[in-house]
């Protein structure tokens, strides 16, 4: 297949679908909202065109309600799922993802974030961090977040939610940004192969075995207690990841994710041209957060400076780990910051 | 008598006195060991009163939110299509949370089986109103009587599915056993769980088919009804089986073997 190796300028939407293709996707379950319809239409001509024998089942819900119910089924099934949403849909899938976390239940959503709370607008922000990352669901269930950067970083991030979410039987979430779906970048689209999964503890009947609960209820409060203790146990095993860019001398550290850090990560860029020695920290587990990685790379600046597209969210975990003052960059309702404004907000 | 293997050795049941729920999921176990599919079985467990049968049934178990269960079905059948995969959903359940999944799984001809026991209350939260609650009858939530005035009719779960063309089977039974009055003494029909048992195997054959199959069982609620058992079966009969006509809607398959 030596024609595929030939790398690609790809939409990030057509490239997320391609990777889950590539990775072993086996069943896809959406409701259509911008901005992620672009995912399911790719994975729709995808499906029909048979590309992968794996992906054997695809069709629109009724709703995000059905959807994740959809993926639930298929999850407990122990099949590889995915769906695609955006704000107004995760908000309707959280009773879902409650149930699924309890019941340990693998499934993956890539979360593109619009503009938000209500309907809000379809332009790209990064309001939904405090949503999924603290809990995602009643209960306080809580998924792991991955936050890509790229439209590279977002593709191998679909074949390791895929990974993440068997080995920990837990919903993965993929919070990306209208940004990062509809830009073009080059990628290479053999870089994936498809994940093998672990199911000898799924819902397919008993077939000569023991039988299989996948649930959530559990009446004794003594028992539940003990299951929630286990689910926090396993939870402290996953590991959370950061990237440093020039982090060891920066006096000025920026603290962002997702699109935001590469605007960041320019802007240290430029700042250093002018002699300010400025850094990044990005997180790339939104959830678990990489706290201990964030200190680390925080020892030895001056200044910290969180850039995200809210009012200020994931700032607070940055002050929960750094006790210390941080400032904040905000930006918001759409608006996505340019790389000289940054560098202006800082002066 | 002879263990059936879909129901869990020596567990109880922990519904009330007078409930059918247990009945009806003994004859699902049943069913299951005559057409020989419990093996394959896999129940999705719906919010209500049925979520106790994962304590009683011996199969893979999944549990669904509130209605969402014909949702968690379809995701389960359609990636393990040899599956037999069935739920019992109860009035509230299916009927007012969850009717968009029911609809739709419905309306998709999804090749799973839905038996919907239906009492005319929330059960396990204390009998309030549900979907099905008959115009008059009093329930936590409508003390003076239900009034269809403001809440609407009653919904007819099988006519409604009745307007959709995929479905292939369709019935309403009566689980709740007639009472017998004798001379000095109370006994109960066997008929009424001999033709639900009927009715649950012609649910499992059509799946097996390729069919989507729903199944209305009219069964009692004596604790919320606030009735003794025997009122509430005799409310069962004499108001819920008018309200709710027995009858079979739709079997595409030919399989009903209900005498009538």
């Amino acid at each position: 297949m030596g024609w595929l190796q030939v790398k690609r300028l790809l939409m990030g939407a057509e490239a997320i679908a391609e990777a889950a293709i590539n990775s072993g996707l086996e069943a896809y379950f959406g409701y259509p909202i911008t901005p992620s319809s672009e995912i399911m239409e790719n994975l729709a001509v995808l499906y029909a065109s048979h590309r992968s024998d794996r992906f054997r089942v695809y069709f629109q819900s009724a709703s995000e309600v059905e959807s994740i119910n959809l993926l639930m089924g298929a999850g407990a099934a122990g099949h590889i799922t995915m769906t695609a949403t955006s704000g107004p849909g995760l908000s309707l899938m959280a009773e879902g993802i409650s149930y699924a976390y309890t019941s340990e239940i693998p499934l993956v959503i890539i979360n593109v974030n619009r503009g938000g709370p209500g309907l809000g607008n379809v332009a790209p922000e990064q309001s939904d961090y405090l949503f999924v990352t603290k809990s995602l669901g009643h209960g306080g269930s809580k998924p792991i977040v991955l936050a890509p950067s790229s439209i590279k970083e977002a593709m191998g991030q679909v074949r390791m939610a895929f990974e993440l979410s068997f080995k920990y039987r837990i919903p993965v979430i993929i919070l990306t940004d209208a940004i990062i779906i509809h830009m073009l970048e080059s990628v290479d689209l053999d870089q994936l192969t498809p994940v093998s999964v672990d199911a000898n503890w799924s819902a397919r009947g008993r077939n000569g075995g023991a039988r299989h609960l996948i649930n959530s209820i559990y009446l004794e409060p003594a028992e539940f207690s003990k299951i929630k203790a286990g689910l926090e146990e396993k939870w402290k095993t996953i590991e959370p990841l950061g990237e440093c860019f020039m982090c060891n001398d920066a006096e000025t550290l920026f603290v962002a994710y997702g699109i935001s850090a590469r605007i960041a990560m320019e802007a240290a860029s430029n700042m250093r041209e002018n002699n300010i020695m400025a850094g990044v920290f990005r997180p790339i587990t939104l959830n678990p957060f990489p706290g201990k990685m964030l200190v680390d790379a925080a020892k030895n600046s001056r200044r910290i400076i969180v850039v995200e597209m809210n009012e200020g969210q994931m700032v607070l975990d940055v002050q929960y780990w750094l006790r210390r003052d941080v400032e904040l960059i905000p930006f918001n309702g759409g608006i996505y910051p340019s790389t000289e404004e940054v560098i202006e907000r800082c002066k | 008598m002879k263990q059936l293997s879909a129901i869990i050795p020596g567990a109880v049941n922990t519904y009330c006195p007078g409930c059918e729920h247990g009945l009806l999921l003994k004859l699902i176990a049943m069913a299951l060991e005559e057409l020989g599919i419990t093996e394959k079985a896999v129940m999705v467990g719906s919010v209500g009163c049925s979520t106790l049968a994962f304590k009683f049934l011996n199969i893979d178990y999944v549990q669904a939110p509130h209605g969402r269960a014909p949702a968690v079905m379809t995701g389960i059948k359609e990636v393990e299509p040899d599956s037999i995969v069935f739920a019992v959903q109860g009035d509230g359940d299916a009927l007012s949370i969850g009717l968009q999944e029911l609809f739709y799984a419905a309306n998709r001809g999804i090749p799973v089986s839905i038996f919907m026991y239906n009492n005319m209350v929330f059960g396990m939260t204390g009998g309030q109103m549900a979907p099905t609650t008959p115009e008059g009858m009093v329930t936590m939530t409508t003390p003076y009587g239900r009034d269809t005035a403001k809440s609407g009719p009653p919904i007819y779960s099988c006519e409604m599915l009745s307007g959709l063309s995929k479905p292939s089977y369709i019935r309403r039974v009566i689980i709740a056993p007639k009472p017998i009055q004798l001379k000095d003494r109370v006994m109960y029909s066997s008929r009424e769980a001999n033709q639900s048992y009927k009715a649950i195997i012609s649910a499992f054959k059509t799946q097996m088919k390729g069919g989507f199959s729903y199944v209305e069982f009219l069964g009692t609620c004596n604790v919320n009804w606030k009735m003794s058992i025997l009122d509430s079966k005799k409310y069962a009969h004499n108001v819920s089986a008018k309200v709710y006509q027995p009858a079979l809607f739709r079997d595409k398959f030919g399989v009903d073997f209900i005498e009538s």
